[in-house]
């Protein structure tokens, strides 16, 4: 009975710490709404978008980001799995990798964007066509396959930045489980996948959840920086100063608002756990 | 008399160190043999190899031949899972797996039936069958649900050993079974011990040699990794015949 109460306490205290967070995050959202119909009453000749307001921009990203964090969580998961229960503790594969994971995941993020224009955009040639003249000549020059690279870079980049935080929060959560758990079912005769997916895994689910939650917020918090980036490509000084610094600043509020309430989510379960 | 488990010349090394010398031990079917010796002498080194539990620490190295029940466990042939079923293992610590009591039970013969073979009626057959012979259908039968981990140390204990049974395994090994355990705890689960025995051979390593005179037929004494006396307890402590052995049932150090 007691465990029962404490859990429902500990949802409780995630629900409530994230509440203000969420408020804040649709107050942005109706911010957002707000300056992109505001954009949309400016000459639309003098917007030169890809995408035609801030709102369709944002959905965009928050569709891209959700969508890589899924395939980066599920791979660094995997990744995790093997590196921690396959591979033996003194394999120099694996001691390799772990250092390596430890430098990645303090590296910021802005040096990743540099990685990625270095050699995804510019080996493709996107670059050119965003830095070259006035995107108003530009746009209906950009062809399509330019545009798949820019998701491609976009994508495989969000990869790399989440996946290191991933395997890493995994292994941490997988290595939380204690020893005696499993040793009781090897020595039931329990093959290591049957230890994994039926003990290990259940137990470390909130901390892998937690792992989760923190690696998306990663990529949340670069996605608000990149809207920003693309708000001031795409519009003109003829918009006004003043209404690309608004747009600026409602898409990179809502995105970091997104990210820090999974930041908070992450930082709740994590705490009721070691509770 | 027959012999469920048989070392020749068992060495063991962990990295460079070396755990277990040149041990040869036969213990006999359907008893209970205890091993006894001062720590880090091996002696759960030794039990743990009958499992083969220590392969998961990685850098081990065996040598030397380990037969049990007429069958060398390190021929390729041999599959860990069978094994293990054979040669079930009760730790120093209790550790129920975290479900509920009624899983625990359950949990080894899920692992080796197919999916869904177990039919309701079957599994609550066992489940009761299990806990009434290590004594605690009374206590547990309407806290099934609940789960292990948040019962007794001596329940959990006792539920460590019922989750065995299910199985059928020939041997059992217990690793200190009783140090976390208080002198109630201790009796229950010697006393157990005593009814089970005959149906299966137990090996125990104990620290506490009151408890090894009081339970065993046949003592075993390990010093630094090597197997010192192998006698009846009953000589072993009364008349040892080598000198390191003398020192320490005498307590004269250990």
């Amino acid at each position: 009975m007691n465990s029962m109460n404490t859990r429902a306490e500990r949802k409780q205290k995630v629900v409530l710490q994230s509440t203000p967070f969420f408020i804040i995050g649709i107050a942005a959202g109706i911010a957002a709404i707000l300056i992109s119909n505001a954009v949309k009453k400016m000459d639309a000749t003098n917007i030169q978008v890809v995408s035609p307001n801030a709102l369709s921009m944002l959905i965009n990203d928050l569709y891209i980001v959700l969508s890589v964090s899924l395939l980066a969580i599920l791979l660094g998961i995997v990744c995790a799995f093997y590196l921690e229960e396959w591979l033996p503790k003194t394999n120099w594969v694996r001691r390799l990798i772990e250092s390596h994971i430890a430098v990645l995941t303090g590296i910021p993020s802005v040096l990743y964007g540099i990685l990625a224009i270095s050699i995804f955009l510019s080996y493709a040639g996107t670059l050119k066509v965003i830095e070259g003249a006035p995107p108003a000549q530009n746009t209906e020059a950009i062809p399509f396959q330019h545009h798949t690279t820019l998701f491609l870079g976009e994508v495989l980049i969000f990869i790399f930045m989440v996946m290191p935080v991933t395997i890493k929060t995994t292994q941490e959560a997988l290595r939380s489980v204690a020893t005696p758990v499993r040793e009781a079912a090897y020595a039931l005769g329990a093959g290591q996948w049957q230890v994994l997916t039926r003990h290990v895994v259940p137990i470390a689910f909130t901390r892998m959840l937690a792992g989760g939650c923190r690696a998306m917020a990663r990529a949340f918090a670069t996605a608000a920086l990149l809207i920003g980036t693309y708000i001031w490509h795409y519009t003109t000084e003829t918009d006004g100063m003043s209404n690309r610094f608004l747009l600026f600043l409602g898409a990179a509020l809502f995105l970091s608002v997104f990210s820090s309430t999974l930041v908070e989510i992450h930082t709740s379960i994590y705490d009721s756990d070691s509770a | 008399m027959n012999h469920s488990i048989e070392t020749e010349n068992l060495s063991l090394w962990y990295g460079d160190f070396q755990a277990l010398i040149n041990v040869s031990v036969k213990i006999p079917d359907g008893q209970i043999t205890s091993l006894i010796g001062p720590s880090g002498c091996g002696k759960t080194t030794l039990l743990r190899c009958f499992n083969r539990v220590n392969e998961r620490y990685g850098n081990v190295t065996t040598e030397g031949k380990i037969e049990i029940l007429g069958k060398n466990i390190y021929d390729p042939d041999v599959s860990l899972p069978e094994l293990r079923k054979a040669v079930g293992m009760v730790f120093q610590r209790p550790n129920p797996l975290p479900i509920s009591v009624y899983e625990n039970i359950l949990f080894g013969l899920r692992i080796h039936s197919p999916m869904r073979s177990l039919t309701r009626a079957e599994s609550d057959q066992i489940v009761e069958e299990a806990l009434t012979s290590v004594f605690l259908w009374e206590d547990l039968k309407d806290k099934l649900k609940t789960r292990a981990t948040s019962l007794q140390l001596e329940q959990q204990q006792k539920l460590c050993i019922a989750r065995l049974l299910p199985l059928k395994p020939k041997i059992i090994l217990m690793d200190e079974p009783c140090s976390a355990l208080d002198a109630k705890g201790t009796l229950a689960v010697e006393e157990l011990m005593e009814v089970l025995a005959g149906t299966y051979t137990f090996l125990i390593v104990t620290h506490n040699m009151a408890q090894a005179r009081r339970v065993s037929e046949e003592c075993i004494f390990m010093f630094l990794g090597e197997l010192i006396e192998h006698r009846e307890t009953q000589a072993l402590f009364e008349d040892p015949k080598h000198e390191k052995t003398a020192d320490y049932v005498q307590m004269r150090y250990g």
